[in-house]
């Protein structure tokens, strides 16, 4: 690994080898240009939390933890729970990730994620309401990055989203004095739909996905595209500076569709849901 | 008070989760768990769930915090939110902040620091869940990192607590007998050496309680130092302590 | 001929007793010696040396190394040389005494990025090792892929006087170029560069392996 604080280097020959590849549809690793890396998938890893989701993707590692807790409903909507997102990328993730508040990747990480769940409506957060106006859930999704190997967007979007499908949160209820009081009953989040993220990353004019950190070092552009689960987009979000043509965009709309349902399809039998 | 009925001590001396006064709570160690860092481990220590990383020696950066003579280490010892029984905001707290300081100077002295003027040697050691002892737990999974790492170290260091709890001496507290209980002695030694490099205790004792305790937390920690060898030796050369004689 | 002692050690591990020579990677508190690394202690002839299995690389002075550029100043290249410092190329070194910044164009020697084989010319403590690529086979390496090892592998993979490697090269068509920094450049034939990292990785990892020449001779006869 490189000790350099530049940010990840890799040699001019090993890019100039990865170029001459995919030229040729190929990768260093035998992949596809469209496959992506093992997907590992391992919830309930942190019993005290709520919820809680360990993704591997390649070496990429994420964990994910819900935290629900009662709180004030925020005034303009009185009759819904709250659902917050955050991202930390760790410096433990890789020598060049410093300790500090998050910076702006990892703010854009941690708003995009948080879109995709929002937006497909994932929770309903109407159920999550003990006393409209007064008292309602907060439910808190911490996401830390342990090891980055290229595309964060897809493995954290993954860790919220088995994280928040399997959590079981302990149910409060009013008193007849109007006080609140924790029951012994515990139960899943009213989960809704499970939406999935696929992202795409453009290398001149080669459309790739799941590239690892060596093959990130030559992307020029990123678009990602989360599905709510139901058929529609629920969220979009493109990176880095050069762009995409607009043909460019409608070829990954339809290859994320596809992606979408096999990746779809591999998280819910490893979660267990539907 | 009536230590036998005490409701963290049972009458036959067991307490909340089955154990008897001097035995450690479940530990489990893997060495080489991250792949970016140059050296690094994993620990669960009862409840608690922490993984270290080692980054470097490296330059240091700001240069003005280089030494002329030796490394420099710094630690960061963090609770991940859901870490805990609440939520935990992300930004370091004033304990993670003294942590971090009482963690660094129980691992320094271990360290061959010399060996390596003007750099830095950077900790990190995140606490995915807390259940008491984290800190003890956190240095014993920083020093297997360090080794992980190759960094040249004089000794392991492992990281234990005894304390008091309805009346009794005991070790490894877990998170209840933390809270409800009298007395918290965190310890810290390079085995092999003998020397104690972190000492912390807060709540009531006597001179002797105390001097029981300290024998007891350093007990533990030679015992968890067993564990540290036989992970360093299942990783590095394949079989375990005894067969490798 | 000493009787070659060897064992396990971790940090802290007690080696030996009594007046011995330190070699490597141990320390002495009054008659006792200690490892201060994860690897195995040798006891031979009055010295004691512990072979580490892990570690960073440490500068020493006519080191080869393999460095890739990482940027470039008015007088000299910075290279990253895996290592806790960066090291840095003079443009003297390779335009000569009679460089210019402002005729010569440092790019057009070494672009960020490439990759090169120098020596290392002089290393103080605390102060960023200096290069030179004046010399045979030193220079820009092209055409080949880089390999990384863990540094304190490489003196199995050359093997005494060389016959590791040069195993490796002969069964695989292969020229292996090794920096003692843990950075391998192999050229040669597209499969043979496919099996030489694979033999070299092979060697990575069971290099504190006894038998390691046999096996690795197998892996090669083997088709690997």
């Amino acid at each position: 690994m490189m000790i350099s604080q530049r940010g990840y280097f890799i040699e001019n020959l090993r890019k100039e080898q990865m170029l001459q590849l995919l030229a040729k549809g190929k990768r260093l690793d035998d992949r596809g240009l469209l496959d992506y890396r093992p997907l590992k998938i391992e919830v309930g890893v942190i019993e005290k939390a709520e919820g809680s989701a360990k993704v591997s993707l390649g070496d990429t590692q994420v964990i994910a933890g819900v935290k629900v807790e009662v709180d004030r409903p925020f005034p303009d909507t009185p009759d819904k729970g709250l659902l917050i997102v955050n991202a930390e990328v760790l410096p433990l993730a890789s020598a060049y990730s410093e300790p500090g508040p998050p910076d702006e990747d990892a703010i854009e990480l941690a708003r995009v994620v948080d879109r995709g769940v929002r937006e497909s409506e994932m929770i309903g957060l109407e159920k999550l309401v003990i006393e409209p106006g007064r008292y309602v859930y907060a439910v808190f999704v911490d996401v830390n990055v342990l090891n980055i190997d290229g595309n964060l967007f897809d493995a954290t979007s993954y860790a919220v989203v088995a994280a928040l499908a399997t959590a079981k949160y302990r149910k409060y209820e009013l008193t007849e004095n109007g006080e609140l009081k924790a029951t012994d009953k515990y139960e899943k989040l009213p989960i809704t739909t499970v939406p999935i993220s696929i992202t795409a990353f453009r290398i001149g004019d080669v459309i790739l996905l799941d590239p690892n950190a060596d093959e990130e070092t030559l992307v020029e552009a990123r678009l990602t595209f989360t599905f709510d689960g139901r058929g529609n987009l629920c969220a979009a979000q493109m990176g880095g500076s050069k762009g995409f043509s607009k043909d460019q965009i409608l070829k990954i709309i339809e290859i994320a569709k596809l992606k979408a349902e096999e990746i779809g399809g591999l998280l819910r039998r490893q979660i267990g849901y539907g | 008070m009536d230590d036998k009925l005490g409701k963290l001590i049972d009458e036959e001396g067991r307490r909340v989760d089955g154990r008897k006064f001097n035995e450690l709570r479940p530990i489990k160690i893997e060495v080489g768990v991250l792949k970016n860092a140059d050296g690094s481990a994993y620990i669960e220590h009862g409840g608690n769930k922490i993984v270290v990383a080692i980054y470097g020696p490296k330059e240091t950066h700001p240069k003005f915090m280089a030494l002329p003579d030796r490394a420099i280490l710094r630690c960061r010892y963090h609770m991940a939110p859901y870490s805990t029984e609440e939520r935990k905001p992300p930004q370091p707290s004033r304990r993670e902040i003294e942590l971090s300081k009482v963690i660094r100077e129980a691992l320094e002295p271990a360290v061959k620091l010399e060996e390596f003027p003007r750099t830095a040697i950077d900790v990190y050691i995140e606490v995915l869940q807390s259940d008491g002892g984290s800190r003890g737990a956190g240095i014993t999974a920083a020093s297997v990192a360090l080794a992980d790492a190759g960094i040249p170290m004089r000794d392991l260091v492992v990281g234990c607590a005894a304390g008091k709890v309805d009346g009794q001496i005991v070790l490894d507290l877990n998170d209840l007998e933390d809270k409800e209980g009298e007395a918290d002695l965190p310890v810290a030694i390079m085995p092999n050496i003998g020397q104690i490099t972190l000492l912390q205790m807060d709540g009531l004792l006597t001179i002797d309680e105390f001097k029981k305790a300290l024998d007891l937390a350093i007990e533990g920690c030679r015992k968890i130092h067993q564990i540290q060898r036989e992970a360093l030796y299942r990783k590095y050369f394949g079989t375990s302590e005894a067969e490798g004689k | 001929m000493g009787v070659v002692k060897r064992k396990y050690v971790l940090p802290g591990d007690l080696v030996v007793e009594g007046n011995y020579q330190i070699i490597s990677n141990a320390y002495r508190i009054g008659n006792k010696i200690y490892s201060m690394k994860v690897g195995m202690a040798e006891i031979t002839n009055g010295k004691v040396r512990v072979i580490p299995l892990r570690g960073p690389y440490t500068p020493r002075v006519d080191d080869l190394v393999l460095g890739i550029i990482v940027d470039y100043a008015p007088l000299a290249w910075t290279v990253d040389i895996n290592s806790y410092f960066e090291a840095f190329l003079p443009a003297q070194n390779v335009f000569g005494k009679n460089f210019n910044p402002e005729v010569h164009d440092l790019t057009k020697k070494f672009k960020i990025g490439d990759l090169i084989a120098a020596k290392i010319v002089s290393f103080e403590r605390g102060k960023d090792p200096m290069l030179t690529v004046s010399g045979p086979g030193l220079g820009k390496l092209t055409r080949g892929e880089l390999v990384r090892i863990s540094p304190v592998k490489v003196p199995r993979l050359i093997g005494k006087k060389g016959s590791m490697s040069k195993m490796i090269e002969k069964a695989t068509g292969c020229e292996l170029i090794i920096g003692q920094n843990g950075l391998v450049f192999v050229r040669g034939p597209p499969e043979g560069i496919i099996k030489a990292i694979k033999a070299i990785k092979f060697v990575e990892e069971q290099a504190h392996t006894s038998g390691l020449t046999q096996n690795i001779q197998n892996f090669l006869k083997g088709g690997g």
